[in-house]
């Protein structure tokens, strides 16, 4: 795992790049990431399509008729120089009604006994930690996250699952995602969210972005059931503190 | 209030449009047509704008019904258009009547047929586009296919006179397409030797393809150390390529991250020809530079714009 001396531009097509600063996964090098992108958005230059951030990438789609491969890539290289976590808005922090094991979280009890630990302890330490969001992707607002304490790291499951609900929040690895979509997955589900982090029906239809922090608040299954009502009805807003403007 | 009716819908027909670019940061792709050119052309025939939204009907086409007098055209795909029972050219400006049913039937040669029709579909647009994102419920008509029934209803027509595609510019599909491939963004973990294989022979498609990626089949490309990454942005046309030493082509509705190498992309004026392969069909790709890339995509921007008589 390292971090790159100088940025690597690796082209992407005819039409984007990638601008890449490490191959690996550390909070660091994602805010280097995030702050280059917001720079780069800032800047509104002409010729610029829209961008991809991931942990240590950030993809870059642009219109070569209207810049040039080579221009586009100095005005980059330049950014990078500011490029430092200071430059973005301040962070919010969205707090995620959770349902721990039981039906919503089938995997808590398997999980728990793989590490050693009773399932209240394994919700609990997975509850009191504060998630930092990498980013947001492969399927309509699914967030990349880490912050779990490292009691809690785990191989991905060996045979990853044909459905996942939406809403099931996940570990594999320092990693934990919350499926946004009904889709397969390799993480171990412990429990259930009934906020929708994907809506397609809405006006802004992706609740997380980039660079959020999450908690987690855990909730009984009736507590759970109420919410999941009230969302369902458009009701439910998740608590979030500060600003609520985002950079999308 | 003027629709277009659908009588039979197809197995994947979708209203699309240009697509929704800008929301691939948070996990939604751009969707839009697989085969761009076509769609445009289509539009372009009846005197629409390029935003206008139309039909992409997949390997088997749809039967609808016009409920006043307009323009409409038909290209991409042969799908042996008729209207009334008689046959009617692809690639032109055609005037429909109230009454009349189109029917597209199944593909003879390609995969995709656009259907353009004068006014365009109206829709209401998600997040700026009416293009249909299925695996997203989202955009097109309650973020879903067509079904039978359904009634889409269509913009006010000025007057305006069909134009036709010059003869010599309608595709051939079902040939062996060269598509131009830029390498990156990790050809670096590919030995030189599955480099050399990807562009070798031709490469078949296989029956799993959707708009989301297709998968070929064809000489094995090696790798140097693996096929996993850690995840990052994936950009249309991506050919990933993993464990089996196989590729995989991400296309308009793919996810926007993968954590499996991808070895060179697909250049954007190309994909239509890759969205026009059928299952069993072959494709040969060659490998260029961005600069000659750029030079390509603007040679292919000026045929766009003299294609039409």
């Amino acid at each position: 795992m390292t971090i790159w001396s100088e940025p690597r531009f690796l082209p992407c097509g005819d039409r984007a790049f990638s601008v890449e600063l490490g191959d690996e996964i550390t909070r660091d090098i994602n805010a280097r990431i995030l702050a280059l992108e917001y720079l780069l958005q800032q800047k509104r230059m002409p010729g610029v399509g829209e961008t991809v951030p991931s942990y240590r990438a950030l993809l870059v789609y642009y219109d070569p008729l209207v810049v040039g491969y080579e221009d586009l890539t100095a005005t980059l290289r330049g950014l990078l120089a500011e490029a430092r976590p200071e430059v973005l808005p301040p962070v919010r922090t969205v707090e995620l009604p959770c349902c721990y094991g039981g039906e919503l979280g089938f995997e808590l009890e398997p999980a728990a006994a793989k590490l050693g630990l009773a399932p209240d302890e394994m919700a609990r330490l997975h509850a009191e930690a504060d998630y930092y969001v990498y980013f947001v992707g492969f399927t309509p607002g699914l967030p990349y996250m880490t912050g779990m304490p490292e009691r809690l790291t785990i191989p991905r499951l060996t045979n990853p699952r044909l459905k996942t609900p939406p809403g099931s929040v996940s570990i594999g690895g320092v990693q934990c995602c919350i499926y946004s979509v009904e889709s397969p997955g390799g993480f171990w589900v412990l429990g259930r969210t009934p906020v929708r982090l994907y809506d397609p029906t809405a006006p802004d239809p992706i609740l997380l972005r980039a660079g959020d922090h999450v908690r987690f608040r855990p909730i009984d299954r009736a507590e759970y059931d109420a919410i999941a009502v009230d969302v369902d009805a458009g009701r439910y807003t998740p608590r979030i503190a500060g600003p609520v403007a985002t950079t999308s | 209030m003027s629709d277009l009716v659908v009588q039979d819908a197809g197995p994947l027909t979708t209203i699309q449009d240009l697509g929704r670019p800008g929301h691939l940061r948070v996990g939604i792709p751009a969707s839009g047509p697989m085969d761009r050119e076509a769609f445009l052309l289509a539009n372009r025939l009846v005197a629409n704008a390029d935003t206008a939204a139309g039909l992409e009907c997949t390997l088997i086409g749809p039967r609808v019904e016009f409920t006043d007098e307009r323009l409409i055209a038909i290209t991409g795909a042969d799908m042996a258009p008729t209207v009334n029972g008689a046959p009617v050219p692809a690639w032109q400006g055609l005037r429909v009547h109230t009454g009349d049913v189109l029917k597209l039937g199944p593909a003879r040669s390609g995969v995709r047929a656009y259907l353009a029709i004068a006014g365009g579909i109206q829709t209401p647009p998600a997040l700026g586009s009416r293009a249909t994102y299925v695996r997203g419920r989202l955009g097109g008509l309650e973020g879903r296919a067509l079904r039978k029934a359904d009634r889409l209803p269509l913009g006010p027509v000025g007057a305006a006179r069909p134009h036709r595609l010059h003869p010599d510019r309608v595709p051939v599909y079902g040939g062996e397409p060269e598509l131009a491939v830029v390498l990156g963004p990790q050809d670096d973990r590919f030995t030189p030797r599955g480099i050399a294989a990807l562009f070798e022979a031709p490469y078949e498609m296989l029956p799993q393809n959707d708009r989301m990626g297709a998968r070929l089949k064809g000489a094995f490309i090696e790798h140097t150390r693996g096929h996993d990454i850690v995840s990052d942005g994936v950009a249309l046309g991506a050919i990933q390529v993993i464990g089996e030493g196989q590729p995989i082509v991400l296309l308009a509705d793919r996810q926007s991250t993968g954590g499996y190498t991808k070895i060179g992309t697909i250049c954007s004026f190309h994909i239509g020809r890759i969205a026009q392969v059928k299952p069993g069909g072959r494709l040969q790709f060659r490998r260029v530079t961005v600069a000659e890339a750029h030079a390509m995509l603007r040679q292919s921007l000026r045929a766009l714009d003299t294609a039409i008589e």
